[in-house]
């Protein structure tokens, strides 16, 4: 079925499928430029389900071409941000189920095979987010400077006498070994028990949200080079939420600061992409 | 940041990239939704594909720098 090999024909056109919906309004398309400059966003039809699709060139998406891009974030990022604005055009007309980047088909008739075989999990992803946004949130650990072996506990008198220990830098005082090994034992567990704090705080902010939730789901940590330095991230979860319960998020987000004392950021409404899938 | 909404009910998607940190948008554009397969890159809707955004994501400016192009329109 796939064909990474082959190098498709500089003409020959492919089909990029954005979202699956019920009935999408397709004035809300109009003015968006989907992933290619030259061919509209438009609506395809499989069994009573519509697909947002576009037309776009077969060269411009191959596998390579996506490696390359993928890795130029400013070309990640327009392509990504295409793909979310059109799938979120669509979530605002009618129920839909967001497809991840980058799918498409060879032709129409390719994908439109390939949708009506998935017809019955379209079906069951729509009845799940029916009513339902989701919301993202993030906490990060209160910060604390990192331990240095200098602030580490004091050293038992008998392993260094305080009033020479100054004094006696350039030579190891006798017991200096041990010594090391205490206060990096000291650092360490500092360091362990930083670790169950978040470790609980996760724990703690998941299971709030979990309880006012139809779902939920934890995603990967962002590195902290993403977030800004001091800033470390324990918990990156999503939430499916009914629509009558959003009101009751921005309450249960103050107490939680409040009770942690930890940055917690929520984000939201997002189309229910996260709850789409195998759930 | 108290909160951030997402426009994606707004009447007018066509403000642009605004409000969804790239993050949080890969997080959600790339690994979820119904997977189903493609015929030209299915190679890229696996791990890998997650993993060279993430290293163009680390390897580049700050999250909160505004997107690089002005007109709203992404191509």
């Amino acid at each position: 079925m796939t064909e990474l090999g082959t190098e498709p024909d500089p003409d020959e056109s492919a089909l990029y499928v954005f979202a699956v919906c019920d009935a999408p309004d397709p004035r809300v398309f109009d003015c968006l430029p989907g992933v290619a400059e030259d061919q509209p966003l438009r609506r395809l039809r499989f069994g009573d389900l519509t697909a947002v699709v576009q037309t776009v060139r077969a060269a411009d998406f191959t596998d390579e071409v996506w490696q390359v891009r993928m890795s130029a974030r400013d070309e990640l990022e327009r392509y990504a941000r295409a793909h979310h604005d059109v799938v979120s055009a669509a979530a605002a007309s009618c129920p839909t189920v967001p497809l991840p980047m980058a799918t498409l088909y060879r032709s129409e008739e390719r994908a439109r095979q390939a949708l009506i075989e998935e017809t019955g999990r379209f079906r069951t992803a729509l009845e799940r987010t029916a009513g339902h946004s989701e919301w993202g949130v993030k906490v990060y650990s209160a910060e604390l400077p990192e331990p240095t072996p200098t602030t580490a506990p004091p050293v038992p008198s008998r392993v260094s006498p305080a009033p020479e220990a100054s004094a006696v830098r350039s030579r190891p005082a006798p017991g200096a070994g041990l010594a090391y090994l205490e206060r990096k034992r000291g650092v360490q567990a500092q360091r362990e028990r930083r670790y169950e704090d978040s470790l609980r705080l996760a724990e703690t902010v998941d299971a709030a949200f979990q309880s006012l939730a139809a779902a939920g789901r934890r995603l990967r940590l962002h590195a902290p080079q993403a977030e800004g330095k001091g800033h470390v991230q324990v918990l990156n979860a999503t939430y499916l939420v009914a629509e009558r319960r959003a009101i009751e998020l921005e309450a249960l987000t103050r107490r939680l600061r409040g009770a942690t004392g930890a940055r917690i950021d929520i984000s939201g409404p997002w189309v229910p992409y996260s709850f789409v899938g195998e759930v | 940041m108290e909160r951030e909404v997402v426009p994606w009910d707004n009447p007018e998607p066509l403000r642009g990239p605004i409000g969804v940190p790239l993050v949080d948008l890969l997080d959600r554009v790339l690994a979820t939704g119904v997977v189903i397969s493609g015929d030209l890159v299915i190679a890229i809707a696996d791990v890998p594909l997650v993993r060279l955004s993430l290293h163009a994501l680390l390897s580049s400016v700050n999250e909160r720098v505004p997107a690089p192009w002005a007109d709203g329109g992404p191509l």
